[in-house]
């Protein structure tokens, strides 16, 4: 009998504190910006995770040096909360539902892994947080039909926009100078294998690529497709199968733990001599380390790199947060910390037009969001979201990579777009082209 | 139809992935015939024995493969110390006992491996990398050769220790009848902690050979290699050695085979179908013995 009262009491108290934390939603005047950072802290992608995560604290801190948000006429400091998904789904899920329940964030940033953001998108979309997605590439994020992707805003670029990119710099680049080293004719069909990760980001690769191919009759042939699961590292048995169908390049669709191994084990044990071609996450300083000489010749498509940038304005934003990034955590930052670096900025800039710290209201100022880019370059200049999907639109580029044997690494020069790069693509004196 | 030399490569490749398997394996049936326990830390153990072979080279520059007999020395040690803290007391009580001890062991190790050395891939160079050899219709890298040769010496040797020293006809009486075994004076307790300790330095072996061989490596990946080292045992029997042998050699080609003609994410679907088709058709396993 008095287990039961107890009992019944507790039940009452935490009825009661859950109703104090319903009352706290709708703040009159913000005494700070909550922002929830969902990253990978811990498990596989641990290591973009935390570049995003430290990424967002430099963004951060440059906008707290200043003041904070300006939010109606006085400045509003931000405070950045992290969200650790564990790289897994339950992860994400425990994640998201504690930054938006418990922690009472105003808006998140970040997500990395299509597969594991989808898997906490609904509770997203339940409690109607603005969230600024920035590290996983797949369109479903926002092109999915079966919740309401309303409050998501896709700043990254996706596997649509990349693998089209990277098919184009194929037909446009590679092709010509696999033809001019053989001596083939101009209409010689080009051998193109993938090697992608079975996931919606790997496969959402495989259909821009192919898209592309079918949509500008491009004259590209696959010539193998071959699929592996998330977190592989033993890639000898596809790429040993790419090999006999005799591509002229391979395009990797996959995450740097991969991607490296992946071209190590082709170059150095199936003596597979041709040119891979990268996604941009694999732009990376683990990456190159892991990579050694054997990226040398390969290609990342790319829109910040630790090593490269393209000339301009751009060159100098990039440097500066390079240096504040490295200055505080001794490594350079990556690419999906470029880009959550940067939603933290559209968060900011969002509450600063919106006035207030409403959901709905900062939502809406997302919508018509239209500001300066920032470190990466964005088409037309400007950071917005479009409106069917409310995805921002990169302007990507393709680097090549040299070895350096004074680092014992590879480094990398943009070679695509004319009006980015700083060298020409060349094939290396080993490459070996495809044949039927 | 098929290319004659790139079904050999598969097979090859097949050979390579199975050397890894048979270590682990072989570990876990050494640590279940004697102490009759399951061990779901295991691959655990394989990751450790990454680390210190990873470490000792990135400290000296020492050849890894010279680095291996010091990697599985530690593990021998790191073994022995878990089996007398860990198992030792619980030995006899529940099988649960086991169960929970073990899920617990394997996340104390991978946080502890990931406070220790962080928990971002790395990868270690192998001295030889880039020198093949020809085999036939093969051109195969130096370095499989290598790794194929080192687990046949440590099973040979394996072999001889239980086979022809008081210590392994020892081990093996233990496995056989515990009971037994300890009427006759053996040390039971001693052949705990000297078979635990065996099969951890195999774990650090595969662990080793798995690095050096060109995979990237962190503390989550004992994980699936340890799921799959349960299968392989189950397949070839419990308890069984010659079960391990046969099993992982069959788990490397099979897992390989289906990555070629299936796609890569059959890889590891394939595994748990044949354990299925052999349990159906053989509960005990392809070696055990009824009643395991």
């Amino acid at each position: 009998m008095k287990y039961s009262v107890l009992f019944i009491v507790i039940l009452l108290i935490a009825a009661f504190f859950a109703g104090c934390t319903q009352q706290e939603q709708a703040p009159a005047q913000a005494t700070e910006i909550k922002i929830g950072v969902i990253a990978s802290l811990t498990g596989p992608a641990s290591n973009v995770g935390k570049n995003m995560w430290q990424s967002a604290q430099v963004a951060a801190d440059e906008i707290n040096a200043n003041g904070g948000v300006l939010v109606k006429g006085s400045k509003v400091p931000i405070k950045l909360i992290v969200g650790d998904d564990e790289s897994t789904q339950q992860g994400g899920q425990k994640a998201a539902t504690q930054l938006i329940t418990s922690d009472n964030v105003d808006l998140l940033v970040g997500g990395y892994s299509s597969a594991v953001t989808s898997s906490y998108e609904q509770t997203v979309a339940e409690y109607k947080v603005p969230f600024v997605v920035t590290g996983a590439s797949s369109p479903i994020i926002t092109h999915r039909t079966d919740i309401d992707t309303s409050y998501i805003f896709h700043h990254c670029p996706t596997t649509d926009s990349y693998g089209m990119y990277t098919t184009t710099f194929i037909d446009q680049v590679v092709r010509a100078a696999v033809n001019e080293k053989t001596g083939a004719a101009a209409d010689r069909p080009f051998r193109l294998a993938l090697l992608y990760q079975d996931t919606g980001f790997g496969k959402g690769v495989q259909t821009a690529v192919i898209d592309t191919i079918t949509k500008n009759k491009l004259n590209i042939v696959l010539v193998s497709q071959q699929g592996y699961k998330m977190g592989e590292s033993d890639f000898r048995t596809p790429l040993t199968a790419i090999k006999a169908a005799k591509p002229d390049a391979v395009y990797i669709a996959a995450f740097p733990n991969e991607g490296a191994p992946a071209i190590t084990q082709a170059r150095r044990d199936i003596g597979l001599d041709t040119i891979f071609l990268s996604v941009e996450n694999n732009d990376n300083p683990q990456f190159y380390k892991d990579l050694g000489q054997y990226g040398e010749g390969s290609i990342i498509e790319s829109r910040f790199s630790p090593y490269t940038a393209p000339a301009g304005a751009l060159a100098d934003a990039q440097s500066k947060f390079k240096n504040s990034y490295t200055a505080k955590y001794g490594v350079p930052p990556d690419m999906m910390g470029a880009s959550t670096y940067e939603g933290v900025y559209i968060a900011a800039k969002a509450v600063e037009n919106a006035g207030t710290t409403d959901k709905a209201t900062v939502r809406q100022a997302l919508i018509d969001l239209k500001m300066p880019q920032l470190i990466e370059a964005m088409s037309g200049g400007t950071i917005s979201f479009s409106k069917d999907f409310c995805e921002s639109q990169f302007d990507l580029w393709m680097e090549q990579l040299k070895y350096n044997s004074t680092i014992g690494e590879c480094r990398p020069d943009i070679v695509w777009p004319d009006n980015l790069k700083t060298t020409d693509f060349v094939l290396p004196d080993w490459y070996q082209p495809g044949s039927p | 139809m098929y290319d004659l030399g790139i079904l050999l490569q598969i097979v090859f490749w097949g050979l390579y992935a199975g050397c890894i398997y048979i270590l682990l394996a072989t570990g876990l049936n050494l640590i279940f015939g004697v102490m009759k326990i399951v061990n779901f830390a295991h691959g655990e153990f394989l990751m450790i024995g990454a680390y210190v072979t990873a470490t000792i080279f990135f400290l000296t520059g020492l050849n890894p493969y010279v680095i291996i007999l010091l990697s599985m020395l530690a593990l021998i040690g790191i073994g022995a110390v878990v089996e007398r803290l860990c198992f030792r007391p619980i030995l006899g009580t529940s099988k649960l006992n086991e169960i929970f001890l073990s899920i617990g062991l394997i996340y104390v190790f991978q946080n502890g491996a990931a406070m220790i050395w962080g928990d971002e891939w790395q990868s270690v160079k192998s001295p030889y990398a880039g020198i093949t050899l020809p085999f036939g219709a093969l051109t195969v890298p130096l370095d499989y050769i290598i790794i194929m040769g080192f687990t046949a010496v440590i099973l040979c040797g394996l072999y001889l220790f239980l086979k022809n020293t008081k210590t392994g006809r020892e081990m093996r009486a233990t496995s056989q009848n515990r009971k037994g075994a300890m009427l006759v004076g053996i040390n039971v307790e001693r052949m705990d902690i000297l078979s635990f300790g065996i099969g951890c330095a195999l774990a650090a072996a595969a662990g080793t050979l798995w690095v050096v061989s060109g995979q990237v490596f962190n503390p989550y990946m004992g994980s699936i290699p340890a799921v799959k080292a349960f299968a392989i045992i189950i397949l070839g029997g419990l308890g069984s050695i010659p079960g391990a042998i046969i099993g992982g050699l069959l788990y490397g080609i099979a897992e390989n085979g289906a990555a070629y003609f299936l796609g890569g994410v059959w890889k590891d679907a394939i595994s748990f179908i044949i354990l299925i088709i052999v349990l159906v058709i053989r509960p005990t396993g392809l070696f055990g013995e009824s009643g395991e």
